[in-house]
Order: C-alpha cells, then sequence, then structure tokens
C-alpha cells in the first residue's frame, strides 16, 4: 500500500513541479516539496517494512522498522507544515514566520500520542482549507482533493486508535490508499485531453 | 517557457496581478475571440492600460507566443508555441485549483 502511494506522492510532486516551472508560483513550489517528502517517508516506511517481513521479524530489524517509521513520521510532519505554510502565505491571515516555529518545535516530539496530534492538527487545517475551496468552487477536483486529505486525516486518527485497539491499524492503511487514489482520481482528470 | 514575477509578501494579493497572470489575461482574450484579437479587444479584455498593452503585446510577440497580422488594423493571434502554452496553463491552473491555490 506504501509503494501505491509513494507513485501517486511523487506524480502530483511532478505535476507540482511542471506548475512551478510554468507559473514561477511558491506555492506550487512548496506543494511540490510537500509531496516529495510525503513519498520519500512512505517509500522508507515501506521498504523497512519490507525488510522487516523478509527478516522474520528479527530482534535487529524490528528497530529498522522503528527507524522507517519515524523518518516517515518526521518527513509527513515538515510536509503538511509545508503546506500549511503554503495556504498561509497565499492568506496571510497570521505571521508565516509562527507556523515555520510550530512546524520546527513540533520536531522536538518523540513519536507518541501528542506527536501524532500535532500532524493531526496539521491536517485538519489543511483539510478544512480544501473542504472551504471546494464550498466555493463546486469543482469535482476540488472535492477529490479534500476528499484525499479527508481520508489521510481518518487515516491518521485511525494510526492514533491503533495504540489501543489493534483492528484500527489495517483500517488506517486502507484510509490513507483511499486518501492517495483520490489524489490519483485528480490528477488523471487534470491531465485528460481537452 | 514564459518567465513569471515573483510576487512581494507585503503586497496584497486581490490587488497584485503578476506579470505572468497579465500574459495569460493577454493571451486569454486573443483565445477568446477566436484567435483574431484586435488592440481594443486585448485592452479591455485584460485590463491595461494603452502604454502597458503595447508593452506586453511586444513582450510576448519577442517570446513567439503571439504573432501580428495586418497593416492598418492590427490582428493579434496566439502561435502554436502560444497555444500549446496555454493548453499547459489550463492544466496547471486547474491542477492548481484543485488544491485552493492562485496563480
Amino acid at each position: 500500500m506504501e509503494f501505491i502511494a509513494f507513485v501517486i506522492a511523487a506524480a502530483v510532486a511532478y505535476q507540482a513541479l511542471k506548475g512551478y516551472r510554468l507559473s514561477k508560483e511558491r506555492t506550487l513550489l512548496y506543494l511540490h516539496f510537500s509531496f516529495v517528502l510525503i513519498g520519500a517517508g512512505l517509500l522508507v516506511d515501506g521498504l523497512s517494512s519490507i525488510v522487516v517481513l523478509l527478516s522474520q521479524f528479527h530482534r535487529g530489524f524490528v528497530v529498522l522498522y522503528a527507524l522507517g517509521y519515524t523518518i516517515n513520521f518526521i518527513a509527513q510532519l515538515i510536509a503538511y507544515g509545508l503546506l500549511v505554510f503554503a495556504y498561509l502565505q497565499q492568506t496571510r491571515n497570521i505571521s508565516a514566520q509562527f507556523a515555520a516555529t510550530a512546524v520546527v518545535s513540533a520536531l522536538f516530539f518523540e513519536r507518541n500520542a501528542f506527536a501524532e496530534l500535532i500532524l493531526i492538527f496539521l491536517l485538519v487545517y489543511i483539510t478544512a482549507h480544501t473542504a472551504m475551496n471546494y464550498s466555493v468552487s463546486k469543482a469535482t477536483n476540488s472535492m477529490l482533493v479534500f476528499g484525499a486529505f479527508a481520508s489521510l486525516t481518518i487515516a491518521h486518527f485511525f494510526f492514533l486508535m491503533f495504540i489501543l485497539v489493534p483492528i484500527f491499524f489495517p483500517l488506517a492503511h486502507i484510509a490513507q490508499l483511499l486518501g492517495f487514489l483520490l489524489l490519483l482520481g485528480m490528477l488523471l482528470r487534470v491531465n485528460q485531453p481537452s | 517557457m514564459i518567465p513569471g514575477e515573483p510576487g512581494s509578501s507585503t503586497k496584497p494579493v486581490s490587488k497584485y496581478r503578476s506579470q505572468f497572470r497579465i500574459y495569460v489575461d493577454v493571451m486569454q482574450v486573443i483565445q477568446r475571440e477566436k484567435n483574431q484579437a484586435k488592440p481594443t479587444r486585448i485592452l479591455y479584455g485584460a485590463n491595461l492600460s494603452h502604454d502597458r498593452l503595447i508593452k506586453y503585446l511586444e513582450e510576448l510577440k519577442s517570446l513567439g507566443v503571439i504573432q501580428e497580422s495586418g497593416t492598418e488594423d492590427k490582428v493579434y493571434s496566439l502561435t502554436q508555441k502560444g497555444i500549446e502554452f496555454m493548453n499547459n496553463f489550463k492544466k496547471v491552473e486547474s491542477f492548481a485549483s484543485a488544491f485552493g491555490f492562485r496563480i
């Protein structure tokens, strides 16, 4: 599932880079780096999981899994922080430096429920922004992006709940995959021949 | 590729129109006029003063995305490069607006 999500994240990053090259719009550059980080994090997490599975959960390799998860977590934290920063740059309703400081501060937390909550907080902000965008534009592509971030928020909520109830783990992965598939749908619609 | 003008962080977004956006607005007017637009139509359509219109038309011509025809009554049309640029721009605009970003 991580590898499918990685490919879709890379495709979104590529599309954002193409857009930046054409328009020199900085928000598209932030979007590009954001999805590069999301993709890289997913790739590292996926690879570390495969190594652990191949090692048949050898104790030495289980540490690798934790490392992969942590790298993925930090990558996502920076990525979503960057997206929030991009939205703040556009609206400019609060100081962008404040947002950057908040994201950097969040990096000092180790993997725990509180740090996961910061990630959910960032995703809720992005989801709210994409929901407002959809409510204004009523465009299908905006709805797909809103659906994608809503799914990713739910996925992270399930990852948080997984600490308490194991059944949430597969549900979180399904929600995450659904989020990336919705982004793929948007990409295909954008690039369909006119 | 048409160069864009990076926005200043101090100027309000709603009032600021980048050089890139003006290029696109001019080209959109030409496209709307079935690829045969007179300067007056572009002037009103892209909301430009006469001096700025001349400046931007010259720049777009030098970039090879529009061409001028006619001797007395000048008419502007998009070149193949200009048509391709507009097709790419529509995709980028659609992608950016899906995320709620303005170009």
